[in-house]
């Protein structure tokens, strides 16, 4: 279970999140979304160990991440498909799953992983030997979210999967995101398409300049009105 | 004109003028590595078939080659060696040097383009084959023909193993290290104090090398702790730093003395009696600018002693240690750690996230870097017998980055290349050249000209060892212009250089 509890983190001078709670327990799909600079991004940093926070705590299982270190994080479980993708432009889409599998100290399982993610993302398979600066956008995409998936974590962080992509394409990623979910991987999902993420997702938080002003489940959050209006674009 | 024979005469007349220079068996020798190039070269660019078919359709290009450089032989000593002042060659010997060039060139070509044709894991061993038959038969070669290369080789040799090091900081874990030269230094200086009769130190040279290693790979964990948590430009800057504070030191470190602390310092201050135990008290340890000299050298039964005047046995001993660097370098590349040094080049925040430590990989890269040219250093001290503060300096570390660049960052091969190109082109080509140039001025312009002034300055003037470092500038600057990748290119390099341009074929 990922923790967060009173969070308060900054760029400089800018307070960037005014004391930030979120729970996410083993096996949910928790969704955080909101308009650009509410912080949704920042959270997930700050998660990672990217930025720190200046008070509060953020635990995992119990263990306080903190003041780890990003690579210790990483190796603790925390894995995530990073906003970008951030995906290595110049190695194969082979050797981008490889590094995904970096941390792990079991790799009996690693073949059966491999082929998991090839059977979720076949259009990786047909690229395997691609520079991953090569790719398009929405397959950069698939492959940050399978590199992240070799990683075999304790949560999944994905940071706005459906950036840039096309109608189709989104579909198939979400798909894609509650397919992991059933299978058992807890998933932290930042969104700014509000609709996708809430239909997917079990519970939501809308956050807002920092702050987090609603938090419920994902179905109830998607007929609150402030919501509809703000989000939804329901008029 | 079709671009094969084009490119035989290209080849040709590179080795024509190389053998302008030097005249007399060079021919030969030249002409068989020109076969070799020129085979390697173009074998990539005729269409796969039976061996004999490809060394058909690549004795089109090798005989144009071996014609161009025969015609460029006949004129260097029937019209040049009488314009500056040499006699000509022996007639006997000018006739078998040149048909062994003519032939040699021709078939060479023919024989490694041939083994393109047969499937991919039988030409790379027949072309492994062919490099280790040239690599053992040069310098008994090169000693039959009293071409006195082997000598010159060697350095150039040191510089590919320094720049095989330097790979693996630049090349592989992308941090641009100007003060790699200090590494070296700290090998060479670990021999000397170590193995030299001045300071009554004569340890074996087979143990001393492992010693110089394990120094500067110490000295490269020291030096990178306190800086790789920087990036970029800043780390470039502080290495640079490094780079010039180390021969300094090793320049001021002739009054020495060092105390044990307990027994001196602390146990006093609490009065209590005891004999301090001093390990050196005013010991000249590097002799400053005079440099230590003379160093212990290498000895080994049956062979005995290694001595200046048979560079044969210090080439095979540079050759092996060449070949010990690439296989333990190429095993680092495959490895999980070589994997992390690509990862941390690529983008080190995207590596963080996939739970590789930045800091302890590249302090690892710096490690290793530093090891190799610990090595190098040793050698470099045996084997010149002597060292020198001054040697260090900047300019060699400019110099092997040079060698990286040029051979291509990132590939093992280019490194090796690029080394041998710029340094023989360093040592040989530059002095040959000016050797040329003074008995043609003394011969032809200089007796013209009647002020004696402009006399003495033209001829202090035409020595292009002067210009060494803007030759190398300018190589550089047209290497960077031409071909950024550098000459064997590391194929990640490549498609980034040259992402944007259309694929051709």
């Amino acid at each position: 279970m990922l923790e967060l509890k009173d969070v308060h983190t900054y760029y400089g001078n800018i307070h960037a999140l005014k004391g930030i709670s979120i729970t996410v327990k083993d096996g949910e799909i928790v969704t955080l979304i909101g308009s650009n600079g509410a912080g949704k991004s920042t959270t997930l940093r700050t998660i990672q160990g990217l930025n720190r926070p200046r008070s509060g705590t953020v635990t995992l299982d119990g263990v306080s991440l903190e003041k780890m270190e990003a690579h210790k994080i990483a190796e603790f479980g925390v894995a995530q498909s990073p906003e970008g993708r951030m995906i290595f432009p110049r190695m194969t889409v082979m050797e981008n799953l490889e590094m995904g599998a970096y941390v792990r100290k079991d790799l009996t399982s690693y073949k059966d992983d491999l082929e998991h993610v090839f059977s979720l993302f076949p259009r990786l398979k047909e690229r395997i030997n691609q520079k991953g600066g090569t790719l398009s956008g929405g397959e950069q995409q698939m492959l940050a979210m399978g590199r992240a998936m070799m990683a075999k974590p304790k949560i999944l962080l994905l940071d706005e999967p459906s950036m840039g992509l096309a109608p189709l394409l989104v579909e198939l990623i979400f798909d894609i995101i509650k397919k992991l979910n059933e299978e058992g991987t807890t998933i932290l999902l930042v969104e700014q398409n509000a609709l996708m993420a809430l239909s997917i997702a079990h519970r939501g938080y809308v956050l807002q300049t920092g702050e987090i002003v609603l938090a419920d489940d994902a179905k109830k959050l998607m007929k609150n009105e402030d919501v509809q209006k703000t989000y939804l674009g329901v008029e | 004109m079709q671009p094969n024979i084009k490119t035989g005469i290209t080849f040709g007349i590179i080795g024509g003028l190389l053998t302008f220079l030097f005249g007399g068996w060079s021919v030969a020798v030249i002409g068989c590595f020109m076969g070799i190039g020129l085979g390697l070269g173009f074998g990539g660019r005729i269409e796969k078939s039976t061996p004999f078919n490809m060394a058909k359709e690549a004795s089109k290009p090798g005989f144009t080659a071996a014609g161009v450089l025969l015609i460029v032989s006949l004129i260097q000593n029937f019209v040049i060696q009488g314009l500056i002042g040499k006699s000509q060659a022996e007639l006997n010997t000018f006739i078998f040097s040149n048909l062994i060039a003519f032939l040699g060139s021709a078939g060479l070509t023919c024989l490694v383009v041939s083994f393109g044709g047969y499937d991919k894991k039988k030409e790379q061993t027949y072309k492994l084959a062919l490099l280790a038959a040239v690599v053992i038969a040069f310098p008994f070669v090169d000693n039959f023909t009293e071409l006195r290369w082997t000598a010159q080789i060697i350095f150039a040799l040191i510089f590919v193993i320094l720049g095989l090091g330097l790979n693996i900081v630049v090349g592989y874990a992308g941090l641009l290290d100007l003060g790699y030269a200090a590494f070296f230094a700290i090998g060479a200086y670990t021999t000397g104090i170590l193995s030299s009769p001045v300071h009554n130190t004569e340890w074996n040279f087979w143990l001393v090398i492992w010693i110089a290693a394990a120094m500067a790979g110490l000295w490269g964990l020291m030096l990178g702790a306190p800086t790789l948590p920087l990036r970029g430009d800043y780390l470039a800057i502080v290495t640079l730093g490094f780079g010039e504070i180390v021969p300094v030191l090793f320049k001021n470190l002739i009054d020495v003395t060092i105390k044990e602390p307990l027994t001196c310092w602390i146990l006093p201050l609490f009065r209590i009696q005891t004999t301090c135990i001093t390990f050196f008290e005013h010991a000249d340890l590097t002799l400053g600018e005079k440099g230590i000299s003379p160093i212990g050298r290498p000895y080994l039964p049956i062979i005995g002693e290694f001595e200046s005047s048979k560079p044969i046995t210090w080439y095979f001993l540079i050759v092996a240690l060449i070949l010990l660097s690439v296989f333990i370098i190429n095993r680092l590349r495959d490895s999980r750690l070589g994997r992390a040094w690509m990862a941390i080049r690529e983008d080190e925040l995207a590596a963080a996230q996939m739970g590789i430590d930045p800091v302890k990989t590249k302090l690892a890269a710096f490690a290793m870097g530093a090891m190799f040219s610990g090595f190098a250093g040793a050698f470099y001290a045996a084997y010149i017998r002597g060292i020198f503060p001054s040697v260090f300096d900047f300019s060699a570390s400019i110099i092997i980055l040079c060698v990286v660049i040029l051979g291509g960052i990132g590939n093992i091969n280019g490194v090796i290349v690029g080394g041998l190109v710029l340094m023989t082109a360093d040592r040989l080509f530059l002095p040959a050249l000016k050797d040329f140039l003074t008995a043609l001025l003394t011969h032809t312009v200089l007796p013209s000209i009647s002020n004696p002034a402009v006399q003495a300055a033209v001829s202090a003037n035409a020595n292009p060892i002067l210009y060494r470092f803007l030759l190398f500038g300018l190589t550089l600057v047209i290497m960077m212009a031409v071909r950024p990748e550098g000459l064997i290119p590391n194929a990640q390099v490549r498609a980034e250089l040259h992402a944007n341009e259309e694929k051709k074929g």
